[in-house]
């Protein structure tokens, strides 16, 4: 699993798009739901784009520590899926939302609060994160693709 | 991509980029014995932002350089002519000028109401131009984009046009750094 974070219009989709061409992208922009079971697709190789769309959502739906918690199941459900095949991947893209000033509404806290958790998750669990910066990536850990 | 005689900084509010970005500037200038040039993009409306100008340019000029300061709100490229290739220039900071830029109509009404993609590229002209006509340019901007968008039109417009442009530098700037906490990271080096 490849994690791909950054701020907005930093160019991750273009990087991904030139490191993964045979993909297939499941888009929360265009407003697919979160993929809980990669088995239903066919293809080996997937890109989950604007997951913090998805933890939005689940921040209002729920508490942060249930949210955390239903996400680490999906993340390792990713990972087994991953498991069965070694030309299996999941890339996940998530925008980094977290660097401005602690949002007024209790909403929107909720909702950085659990993107910033998911995403720490994510790293831990994958093996090779990057960040993208205006176009340019930097490794944050693990290499090859 | 060819690359151009560009670096280019970044950082957040008091990261430390715009000292940073003297200091590459005045080593550029000693190493080739130019002459400094500071483009200021801010207007000094206020008080305030006439007091930190101010300050800006005495440490400037008491860092033992001589600048010659230029205050360009907007049409950067209008002033490219007056340099040459023994100068270098530094540019602070892109965030203003595209504020500028793209909400000039709206707080003047007699200013002419452009597209995104025309202030897009009125802005890279500028660059270009500036970039064409000295030895070194050095750009700062801001890290403005690691939070939620607001979702109205104008500020997804300046926020999308920011990104792009910081993409399009970085894809022809021979460095680009980002600034934390007073320490450059180099990210391009080229």
């Amino acid at each position: 699993m490849h994690f791909i974070t950054g701020g907005a219009f930093n160019g991750k989709r273009a990087w991904v798009n030139k490191n993964y061409q045979e993909a297939e992208w499941i888009s929360a922009y265009k407003g697919e739901l979160l993929l809980e079971n990669p088995a239903i697709l066919q293809s080996s190789k997937i890109v989950l784009e604007g997951v913090e769309l998805w933890t939005k959502e689940l921040s209002a739906k729920m508490t942060i520590n249930q949210a955390r918690e239903y996400l680490k199941k999906v993340i390792e459900d990713w990972l087994e899926w991953e498991s069965l095949s070694s030309d299996r991947k999941i890339i996940v893209i998530g925008t980094d939302i977290m660097k401005g000033i602690v949002p007024v509404e209790k909403e929107n806290r909720n909702w950085r609060d659990l993107t910033g958790w998911f995403y720490q998750d994510l790293s831990l669990r994958c093996e090779r994160v990057d960040l993208i910066w205006y176009g340019i990536n930097r490794t944050l850990k693990g290499s090859g693709l | 991509m060819e690359t151009a005689s560009i670096t280019f900084i970044t950082g957040g509010v008091r990261s430390g980029k715009s000292s940073f970005a003297e200091r590459v500037a005045l080593n550029k200038a000693m190493e080739i014995g130019g002459a400094l040039h500071y483009i200021a993009t801010s207007e000094s409306f206020d008080g305030e932002m006439k007091e930190r100008i101010a300050l800006h340019r005495k440490d400037r000029n008491e860092s033992g350089s001589s600048w010659k300061t230029w205050e360009q709100a907007t049409n950067i490229g209008s002033v490219a002519f007056q340099f040459h290739e023994n100068d270098v220039l530094l540019l602070d900071c892109l965030t203003t000028l595209l504020s500028n830029e793209l909400f000039a109509h709206e707080l003047d009404k007699s200013k002419p109401l452009l597209h995104k993609e025309e202030v897009f590229h009125h802005i890279w002209t500028g660059i270009k131009m500036l970039a064409n006509n000295c030895n070194h340019l050095v750009l700062v901007s801001n890290e403005v984009l690691s939070d939620p968008i607001p979702q109205n039109e104008q500020m997804m417009s300046y926020c999308q046009l920011l990104g792009n442009l910081h993409k399009q530098i970085t894809s022809i700037a021979k460095q680009a750094y980002v600034v934390e906490a007073g320490i450059p990271l180099l990210m391009k080096e080229g």
